[in-house]
């Protein structure tokens, strides 16, 4: 890398200043810094292939800063690989960066562990704090505090990358499973004559988004991973999917409500003419407006959360116990609520012990709903079958190294048995062995 | 760049600092949970699973099918529409001002038995185009004055149908207010066919919903009758009828339990059906139909469910086979670190 530095510790200017003359020494220091601005620029005109670093200290930052200059510095700053602005005061750094805000329509970010870092770090789209050594004012003026300046690298590319992920896939989702809901209400009010009947009980609506789907959403924003710490930070470039913002653009959310859309039709359809017009039990009652509207329910709930379950990659007890308890809280919810008085309880009163659960109409009314998850499994082998994005290129790799390490593993095994017949440990507890110090070894790789 | 761990917590001194000297270490306590380690498990969407996927569905699915649509064709349902052909001729024009008349509005239908069915045979009565489920409709009725008697005064929720001649209605409201009043007689070979009109509603509504001391009172004593009058001296509770019909249905087409008929009726038998046509849906073009039906295990005659499950056995079966096709025809070697676009493009973006 070559290296460009505006400096005005140059014989001439510190003459002028030895004199005193303050408005001789700005002028003289004002075409000093203009010199070497152009000086730079044309050389960096000349080698185009090479990468620039620029150094400047804080006295000719002040000039450079002027307004006849400020443009052609920028100008400078820009095509640098790497700018070194040393001793510069607080007042300074907090410029600079806006300036680079303003020049480039791009996200920054602001490090800095002192005092003199505060303004910078909030006139920057994202200031990390430092906490430590020089206090803790960078971090009450910072969004994310880390204790050192190596654990950047971790906050961005594994922090960064699985939070842009999470907000993202969260944003969409809540968009599909609110468009699910509502628009198999629309359906039902075709049937209506339009006349506001909503098709489910008040209740049922009220807690939809409170009880039985927010918990697995909350799962998805929290704690999901698509690619483990240790992957990210052993391919940085995974990074850029967050850069060139591939996981949020139009078309995934567009994508998102269409599907949104494709399920409630699918289930409006499905359980409107299973369940209604004819006897819908052995004992020849008919289905009425509530036990469609429980049905009704119960696959929306169903479908919405078995998409989740189909969408993240992570499954740990968590988001077991969120997806299948908010399923289960559903019927939970019916059987409780249904046993109060029907003044408060009006049309779920007892809907499900005696109306539903008997009817076997209505559970494999429930099991085909399997068919509105099909778009979205089909789209996801598709997509990852012809056009995987990276992160699921290195999932599969990574399966692909492990099961490759267990057969490592295993062979080893039949080796080392076939010579040591007469081993005193068990072969589990030998296998166990081999594959934590083949998990180590990688780790420690 | 620097020698940590990947493993080691984002707020702790490192592994290359044990040699320092000890310092206070403000390093938060290790948790599985708190440093998202959690043991997981993380299924991708391998060929394999995708085809066993596709497969499992069809290979459950496509049995259910075949299951609920022989179940559907045991069913024996006998329809009549009856609404136009019981207006004599010479009203045929004029079919709302008949209905609203005093003439006589008997009418005989005959039945045939296509196949055999078994007892108990539901009887019910179907109507078209009659919105049950508006909004005005389903809000009109006061449910605390049918379970209670001594909420008889609750009428608030039933306008317009809340009192007349100054009185509560009871039991108020446009449903109760618009009851089905049709009747219907069976007889077969000249004999009377017993309809049961007993235990035709829910369980839960007779002993919960509709009070046993609540007894009706000035039912129908407007100018203009909606539908069936009730017996003052039966409790609600005991008013099977009117228990069915304030059950609101779910879509303009539905049907709603008469009674049962509880002998058998054999293939070629005619019954004989003596009906009273006196409901009146006319005014919006609605239709009436008489229907007669067995049940399954499963209910009554409905396809759809046994088809939409064969169509999407079926479907999830093709797509099975289109990806086992795919995956042999155009084999890519999965987690071949060749594919990442970065060893791709060296040199970067």
């Amino acid at each position: 890398m070559k290296q460009i530095a505006i400096t005005l510790e140059l014989p001439e200017i510190e003459d002028l200043d030895k004199h005193g003359d303050k408005e001789a020494t700005a002028e003289a220091s004002l075409d000093c810094v203009k010199k070497q601005i152009h000086d730079g620029k044309s050389q960096m005109g000349k080698e185009n292939s090479v990468e620039f670093g620029l150094i400047i200290d804080g006295k000719s930052l002040t000039f450079a800063m002027d307004n006849t200059l400020v443009n052609d510095f920028m100008d400078l700053a820009m095509g640098c690989a790497t700018v070194i602005c040393c001793r510069s005061s607080l007042k300074q750094k907090a410029v600079i960066t806006r300036l680079v805000k303003s020049v480039v329509s791009r996200t920054t970010l602001a490090i800095g562990d002192g005092a003199n870092d505060v303004g910078m770090l909030q006139e920057a789209d994202i200031g990390v704090g430092i906490s430590g050594v020089e206090g803790m004012r960078a971090v009450m003026a910072s969004d994310f505090a880390i204790a050192q300046f190596r654990f950047l690298e971790r906050l961005l590319l594994v922090h960064g990358h699985w939070c842009y992920r999470r907000i993202s896939m969260m944003i969409c989702y809540f968009f599909y499973k609110n468009i699910t809901f509502g628009f198999t209400l629309f359906w039902f009010e075709a049937y209506t004559s339009f006349s506001g009947q909503p098709a489910y009980n008040d209740w049922y609506m009220s807690s939809y988004n409170v009880f039985f789907t927010s918990l697995p959403v909350i799962a998805l924003g929290v704690f999901d991973h698509d690619v483990s710490a240790r992957l990210c930070m052993k391919y940085p470039l995974l990074y850029q999917e967050g850069v060139q913002n591939l996981l949020f653009n139009w078309v995934l959310i567009l994508g998102w409500m269409f599907n949104g859309l494709l399920s409630s039709i699918i289930i409006y359809l499905l359980t409107a003419n299973s369940i209604t017009g004819q006897a819908f039990r052995k004992d020849g009652q008919v289905a009425d407006y509530s036990i469609l509207g429980v049905t009704m329910y119960t696959c929306v709930v169903w479908t919405v959360n078995c998409q989740m379950a189909l969408s993240i990659n992570y499954f740990t007890w968590i988001q077991h116990l969120f997806i299948w308890g908010s399923i289960a809280l559903w019927y939970i919810f019916l059987v409780v609520y249904g046993s109060i008085p029907s003044t408060l309880s009006t049309t779920a009163y007892k809907v499900l012990v005696e109306a539903c659960a008997p009817s076997i109409l209505y559970w494999l009314t429930t099991l085909l709903v399997i068919s509105a998850l099909l778009p979205l499994l089909s789209y996801r082998a598709f997509q990852i079958r012809f056009r995987p994005m990276e992160h699921d290129r290195i999932q599969i790799q990574r399966r692909r190294s492990e099961s490759l390490e267990r057969d490592v593993a295993q062979s080893r095994l039949s080796e080392s048995s076939e010579t040591r017949n007469s081993s005193d440990l068990p072969a589990e507890v030998r296998i166990r062995i081999d594959s934590l110090k083949a998990s180590s070894r990688r780790k420690n790789s | 760049m620097s020698s940590y761990t990947p493993s080691s917590s984002a707020g702790g001194v490192g592994s290359a600092d044990s040699a320092a000297p000890r310092r206070n270490s403000k390093r938060p306590k290790y948790s599985k949970f708190t440093q998202q380690e959690l043991p997981a498990c993380k299924p991708i969407l391998t060929p394999r699973w995708v085809i066993s996927a596709f497969m499992l569905v069809s290979i459950v699915f496509i049995p259910i099918g075949v299951v609920s649509l022989l179940a559907s064709r045991d069913v024996v349902e006998i329809i009549d529409r009856y609404e136009t052909e019981c207006v004599p001729q010479n009203f045929r024009n004029n079919r709302v001002s008949f209905i609203q008349s005093d003439a006589n509005k008997t009418c005989t239908r005959r039945l045939t038995v296509t196949k055999h069915m078994k007892q108990p045979i539901y009887v019910y009565y179907q109507l078209d185009n009659f919105y049950q489920n508006h909004r005005r409709y389903v809000k009109s009725r006061s449910d605390s004055q049918l379970r209670d008697n001594s909420s008889w005064n609750d009428v608030s929720s039933c306008k317009p149908e809340d009192d007349s001649n100054g009185l509560p209605i009871v039991p108020c409201g446009l449903i109760a207010w618009s009851l089905f009043n049709d009747t219907y007689n069976f007889s077969l070979n000249n004999q009377q066919l017993a309809v049961n009109k007993r235990e035709i509603s829910w369980k839960s509504d007779r002993d919960h919903k509709f009070g046993n001391d609540v007894l009706p009172r000035n039912f129908q004593n407007g100018t203009l009758k909606g539908g069936k009058s009730l017996d003052p001296t039966v409790p609600l509770s005991q008013q099977e009828d009117l228990i069915v019909w304030m059950r609101t249905a779910a879509l303009p087409t539905f049907r709603k339990l008469y009674g049962k008929i509880e002998r058998d009726l054999q293939p070629n038998e005619v019954i004989h059906v003596t009906l009273e046509n006196n409901y009146n849906t006319y005014s919006f073009n609605g239709k009436k139909k008489l229907v007669l039906s067995t049940t399954s295990w499963l209910g009554g005659k409905n396809d759809f469910l046994g088809i939409a499950y064969l169509t999407i056995g079926g479907l999830c079966f093709f797509l099975a086979l289109s990806f086992t096709v795919v995956y042999l025809v155009k084999p890519r070697r999965l987690g071949d670190p060749s594919y990442l676009s970065w060893n791709r493009n060296p040199g970067g973006h």
